[in-house]
């Protein structure tokens, strides 16, 4: 019987800064044969060890469809954050998972896509709208919504220019503060919706984003008829094993870790503290 | 297996005990300080005790301990080496109480399920259980509520009854068989008359135990359906002093945090021993806490041990009814002080 | 899987547990069942006492400075180098002191003792903690006749009424905190005493409000209500000396139905438990309300009842033992005074040279004023009035000799570092606040070259000329019984079986001797009172800061609040305009700060607290008091 708890070893092969306090790590498996084996869902999450400080679950932030590097967007918050901060190409780390369910892409065939992320919500997305772009024909249409509190907290900054200037997406960036240099739209994310059609019949939408954004973001949604199944959401708690065990994310018998991150609407109001 | 059942003369268990030293730990209740009562690893059969109540520390310990090591993470030439620690001693918990017994088949199924933890299974699949039946209720138990007592059905490899001049065992897996088995001469087949008194003592310990005390039932249908009312946590919540002893001292509970502990250069992953009653147990790196306040996370240990939800998934409560949460309790906030508190809606201290 | 019975290191309640080890690391705890404080029971720190010396930061090897930093050396060297450093300083006329600490066993204070007085030749020998405890005690006695502290926690809990002078103990002393849950639910009485409507004033039958520092205030209130009573019940039959002088003194004192109620209720009572929580604050004040306090179980006949108890409770686990010891620059061990020739003399022969008899320096005195010190088992930034700004005064030390287990910031600031045994580890003897003396125990070796803190302390002595006999920590404990008198049965074996032995108190059948009382007023009616939450933050304490499981709330609230917070009540903030979070600009007629706010329901309106851990941030406002007025502003 496998230790549950055994992290695969990985060297990190990139980091690029995104903010002051944000990186993006892409890390490569030490044995190939792990790396070719490996698959994972956008949406769910991986059990990311810095030795000697222990793991933490980080989403993955890249998409299935481009295997050749795992990639995950953390922002200093800790001790382990910190840690992994320090670390540059070359090192290792190690990497237990995937954990979750990930995001239902099958049910999202035709369907036209709103992708909602704020702040250090984007990530978990990201992964999601590569895959749908690199499977674009799959899909309706795709529109991507971005808010952070100021320019230089947006993250994937060369990513925004590149969605933008793609015919098949359409992008909406805001910030809660501008500052000087800064053209784009000023405001909280539910004021990009006045800025689109919306097609609440149609659509599914998938929120990330601190929870008091997706409070307003999903009152919002359903304000303007979007149904409680076609909101989709990741939800973040305190996680020790990302196995169904440790009890640290449990919300009622549900574990964030096993029948999450991913819920939607429906789902969520269903949970009991 | 009842029909197997099989009598060893008191004066032949310390022989039978050195026979099980010989191939495993035996881990049993012996005397420790100014009469308290420990599981310990003995080193000769005497240390062990047959006349006790329970110990207050349970036995969960030796398969699921507060340090557990998982992973020993080494640096060497070529960048780190990870070695997954698995232990798989042969172990023998001998004279545990019925609840004990109860609460180690709860926790295995726990592990077992969904994704088995293979480090736990390691261990725990090479314990044997050698339980020892109730037939004089202890002060604080109420095995009697939960189906965790005084007698086990099942749930134990072997069970052990005290005759007096000789004891009763009755294997209840092929791994307890084949341990009476392998004991030889020491043991003999029971007598008929042995296995009445081993029913007779049975009902008594049923008697003795009396009416149901902590009624699950009526608490499980308010608790699952949020008919607790909020006031009632908060009033509750100022009886905690939020020690964790109750998580720590009950045999099915197993909720832990994941670490790195240093150790002579290297590192060493533990899982270690979390309280679900601690307020950083749900605080996020944000500086978030959805149960930061005390009635919630009363509300949470309650919600594990006794709703319809988990009772589904589990197919049991999450309490033996050894009543050491009473004994341990920093406040009066224990099992049946609560369960009784959401039974009549009230709290009385 | 190793098990050891030991002490738990935390507070002062003195409970037992089992520390369990596995490979020679301290790997879980086990309550005792039929421990006599603890009966099983023991709180969050308790169940995870094992962790810091497993998980912490440990120091293995003696440690130097060598251009500016620290390296690792062999203990002869270290020890010449401590040796040659002190002496220069000893012979050049500079002084020298020494820190005890309320984290080391009995042992290891009276080792640091004897280093001051008797190796060093220097009466400056302190605790920093000594100064939220010992005036206390010393005001109780004063009116107790020596009969003092009183009674046990397991009185406390058959009393029938309960008079709690908080602290806050749920969180300070859980145990206790226990043995009034335990009364109430059995239908004691309870009056709490504080500023804060704290989790145990809930559970009170009647909450007296008290502004920060006039605790001593209310309690002479009580007494000017008890000492009204025409005739009140359970009260001596006689007046006691000095009642009329005392009566005089409080008449002037306004008395409230509520203290005249409270009163009575002491006075009716069987069986009355009186638990005294740490205040900070002047000594005098400490002084005279610990003198308050006494007289109010006095006039209402339970000083010295059976069964009544009187404790004040130390800031941490072994301050009691520490001061006994004589950890005080002001009495000799066995809190005997400086100039007793008797207790000098008998310390003169057990040391074989006589005890410096000098009155020292306290603790808060030393940082900067001394040019050598010696520091046993303290981190002083965690423990100092001043927190994180005595580092500085503590950087000017010319010579700084830390031996301690972990890695504390003070001994980043050494120039030796001896590395000693933590808890579970270490061997020798705690005192409680019950005053039972009990043994802490090693469940695993010391790492390294890390040694028992009894003989590094030993050692330097002997390096600075004073050698020592001891074998054991035993052998220390013997030589206590010989100079303290209430130590003197300690040290035999029999401790062990009976859960510890508890010091004798000198035998006294005196009556109370009242005094008038002074009622310290500290504040009159202004717009707020600002003060420190507390006297001491278990945050920063080691054994904590260094446990994955204890140190987690500790570290989230610096980090969410890493300038600090002040805490105020709901009516306050509505008041001002502010919410959660928003900050308010606090300005005393010393200084100003800006702090962000955290509602707290249990606050009196009027008082704004700043927890402890965070004293530095509003050190300019309270110009060196424990509490100041203020007035408080919403920053725009």
């Amino acid at each position: 019987m496998d230790n549950l708890f055994l992290p695969r070893l990985a060297r990190i092969a990139l980091v690029r800064d995104e903010t002051p306090d944000t990186k993006t790590f892409g890390l490569r498996f030490r044995d190939p044969v792990d790396q070719r084996d490996f698959r994972f869902l956008p949406g769910q999450f991986l059990e990311l060890s810095v030795f000697g400080f222990g793991e933490a679950p980080f989403c993955f932030a890249s998409s299935p469809t481009r295997p050749e590097l795992v990639e995950v967007t953390v922002r200093r918050t800790g001790q382990l954050t910190d840690a992994l901060h320090t670390l540059g190409p070359g090192d290792e780390v190690g990497l237990r998972g995937p954990c979750g369910n990930g995001f239902d892409l099958p049910s999202a065939q035709g369907k036209d896509l709103l992708f909602i992320g704020g702040g250090i919500g984007l990530p978990p997305l990201r992964g999601l709208i590569w895959n749908v772009l690199d499977e674009r024909e799959r899909f309706g249409r795709v529109t991507i919504m971005y808010g952070a509190k100021t320019p230089a907290d947006l993250v994937y900054k060369d990513e925004l220019q590149e969605w933008a200037a793609r015919g098949d997406v359409e992008l909406l960036v805001t910030v809660d503060r501008s500052n000087n240099g800064w053209t784009g739209n000023v405001g909280m994310v539910p004021t990009l919706f006045d800025k689109t059609e919306l097609r609440p019949k149609t659509t599914l939408s998938y929120v990330c984003g601190p929870p008091v954004m997706i409070k307003f973001v999903v009152q919002d949604l359903l304000m303007r008829g979007f149904a409680d199944d076609a909101i989709i959401s990741t939800l973040e708690r305190m996680m020790q094993c990302g196995v169904g065990k440790c009890n640290h994310c449990a919300i009622g018998h549900r574990y964030v870790c096993r029948d999450g991150p991913v819920f939607t609407f429906r789902q969520i109001k269903e949970l009991v503290e | 297996m009842a029909n197997e059942a099989r009598t060893i003369s008191k004066r032949d268990v310390a022989g039978w005990l050195a026979a099980l030293m010989r191939r495993a730990e035996v881990i049993a209740p012996v005397a420790a300080h100014g009469g308290d009562v420990a599981f310990a690893a003995i080193s000769s059969p005497e240390q062990v005790v047959f006349d006790f109540q329970n110990s207050l520390h349970p036995p969960k310990q030796f398969v699921l301990p507060q340090t557990d090591p998982l992973v020993v993470i080494r640096r060497n030439g070529n960048g780190i080496e990870l070695e997954p620690v698995r232990d798989a001693h042969p172990r023998v918990i001998f004279n545990l109480r019925s609840c004990d017994a109860r609460s180690l088949a709860f926790l295995y199924r726990m592990h077992a399920s969904d994704l088995p933890d293979g480090a736990y299974l390691a261990r725990a699949e090479n314990v044997t259980l050698v339980s020892l039946a109730c037939t004089v209720p202890c002060e604080l138990g109420f095995c009697t509520c939960c189906d965790a007592g005084p007698f086990l059905k099942e749930g134990t490899d072997v069970q052990l009854t005290d005759l007096g001049e000789h004891l009763l065992a009755e294997p209840g897996t092929d791994k307890g068989l084949a341990m009476l088995s392998e004991a030889g001469d020491l043991f003999r087949p029971a007598r008929p008359d042995e296995e009445r008194r081993r029913l007779e003592l049975e009902e008594a310990a049923k008697r003795a135990f009396g009416a149901e005390t902590c009624h699950f039932a009526s608490a499980m249908r308010r608790v699952s359906t949020g008919r607790v009312p909020e006031e009632l946590w908060g009033t509750m919540s100022d009886w905690c002093l939020e020690c964790g002893g109750c998580n720590f001292v009950c045999p099915t509970c197993y909720c832990f945090s994941v670490k790195d502990m240093k150790q002579d250069g290297s590192w060493v992953r533990c899982r270690t021993w979390d309280s679900c009653q601690y307020q950083a147990f749900t605080l996020e790196a944000s500086g978030h806490n959805p149960r930061e306040r005390r009635a919630d996370r009363i509300k949470r240990r309650f919600f594990h041990k006794v709703s319809a939800q988990y009772y589904l998934r589990d197919g049991t409560v999450g309490c033996v009814g050894c009543g050491r949460c009473v004994r341990v309790c920093l406040g009066t906030t224990d099992m049946p002080a609560v369960v009784e508190a959401i039974r009549k809606g009230a709290w009385n201290g | 899987m190793d098990s050891v019975l030991t002490t738990c290191p935390f507070c002062a309640c003195g409970c037992s547990l089992y520390v369990q080890a596995s490979n020679g690391r301290p790997t879980g705890v086990a309550p005792s069942e039929n421990h006599p404080v603890s009966r099983g029971r023991l709180c969050a720190r308790g169940w995870n006492a094992h962790e810091a010396p497993a998980w912490g930061d440990r120091l293995t090897r003696p440690l130097v400075r060598r251009g500016g930093r620290l390296e690792p050396t062999s203990w002869e060297n270290a020890l010449e180098l401590a040796r040659a450093s002190l002496t220069t300083l000893i012979e050049a006329g500079k002084d020298v002191g020494v820190l005890g600490s309320a984290r080391a066993t009995n042992e290891e204070n009276y080792l640091a003792v004897r280093l001051a007085r008797g190796a060093l030749r220097t009466g400056s020998v302190d605790s920093f903690l000594r100064a939220t405890y010992q005036p206390l005690v010393d005001g109780i006695v004063a009116v107790a006749n020596g009969r003092a502290p009183a009674g046990t926690l397991a009185d406390v809990e058959a009393s029938d009424f309960i008079l709690v002078l908080e602290g806050d103990l749920a969180n300070t002393h859980p145990q206790a905190a226990h043995a009034v849950i335990k009364a109430v639910k059995a239908g004691a009485r309870l009056v709490t005493v504080g500023c804060a409507r704290t989790q145990l004033a809930r559970l009170a039958a009647l909450h007296l409000p008290a502004l920060p520092g006039e605790r001593g205030f209310l309690v002479a209130g009580l007494v000017a209500a008890a000492v009204a009573e025409p005739e009140p019940a359970g009260s001596p039959e006689r007046p006691l000396p000095g009642f009329e002088a005392l009566r005089g003194s409080v008449a002037a004192l306004p008395v409230s139905e509520q203290l005249r109620q409270v009163a009575r209720w002491l006075a009716q009572a069987t069986r009355a438990g009186i638990l005294v929580g740490p205040d900070g604050g002047p000594p005098e004040r400490l002084v005279r309300e610990g003198t308050a306090i006494a007289t109010l179980a006095a006039v209402t006949g339970h000083l010295g009842r059976p069964g009544s108890a009187l404790l004040p409770l130390p800031a941490r686990g072994n301050l009691r033992g520490a001061c006994e010891m004589g950890v005080m620059p002001h009495l000799l061990p066995g809190t005997i005074p400086l100039t007793e020739a008797t207790a000098g003399a008998r310390l003169a022969r057990v040391w074989g040279r006589a005890p410096a008899s000098a009155l020292g320096l306290t603790a808060a005195g030393m940082p900067g004023r001394v040019a050598g010190l010696v520091v046993h088992a303290e981190d002083v930034p965690a423990v100092a009035p001043t927190g994180q700004d005595v580092l500085e005064a503590l950087g000017q030390t010319e010579c700084l000799v830390v031996l301690d287990a972990f890695l504390t910031p003070t001994a980043r600031a050494a120039h030796v570092v001896l590395p000693v045994a933590s808890f579970a580890e270490g061997e020798g003897t705690i005192t409680s606040l019950e005053g039972r003396v009990q043994r802490v125990r090693p469940a695993a070796r010391p790492p390294g070259e890390a040694r028992h803190g009894w003989r590094a302390l030993s050692e330097l002595s002997a390096a600075l000329g004073l050698p020592f006999p001891y074998r054991s920590a035993n052998d220390v404990l013997r030589e206590i019984g010989e100079v303290v008198p209430a130590y003197a049965a300690v040290a035999d074996g029999t401790r062990d079986e009976a859960w510890g032995t508890f010091t004798s108190p000198p035998s006294d059948d005196r009556e109370p001797t009242l005094r008038p009382l002074a009622a310290d007023r500290v504040v009159a009616a202004l717009p707020a009172v600002l003060a420190l939450e507390g006297v001491f933050d278990w945050g920063s304490d080691p054994l904590v800061s260094l446990s994955p499981t204890l140190c987690r709330d500790h570290v989230s609230r610096r980090k969410l609040y890493p300038q600090g917070l002040v805490q105020m009540s709901r009516r306050d903030a509505d008041g001002l305009g502010v919410r959660h979070g928003w900050s308010v600009r606090l300005a005393s007629a010393h200084g100003e700060v800006a702090l962000p706010i955290v509602l707290c329901n249990e606050l009196e309106p009027g008082v704004l607290l700043v927890p402890y851990a965070f004293r530095e941030r509003v050190a300019g406002v309270l110009g060196g008091r424990s509490e100041v007025p203020v007035t408080a502003e919403k920053v725009q």
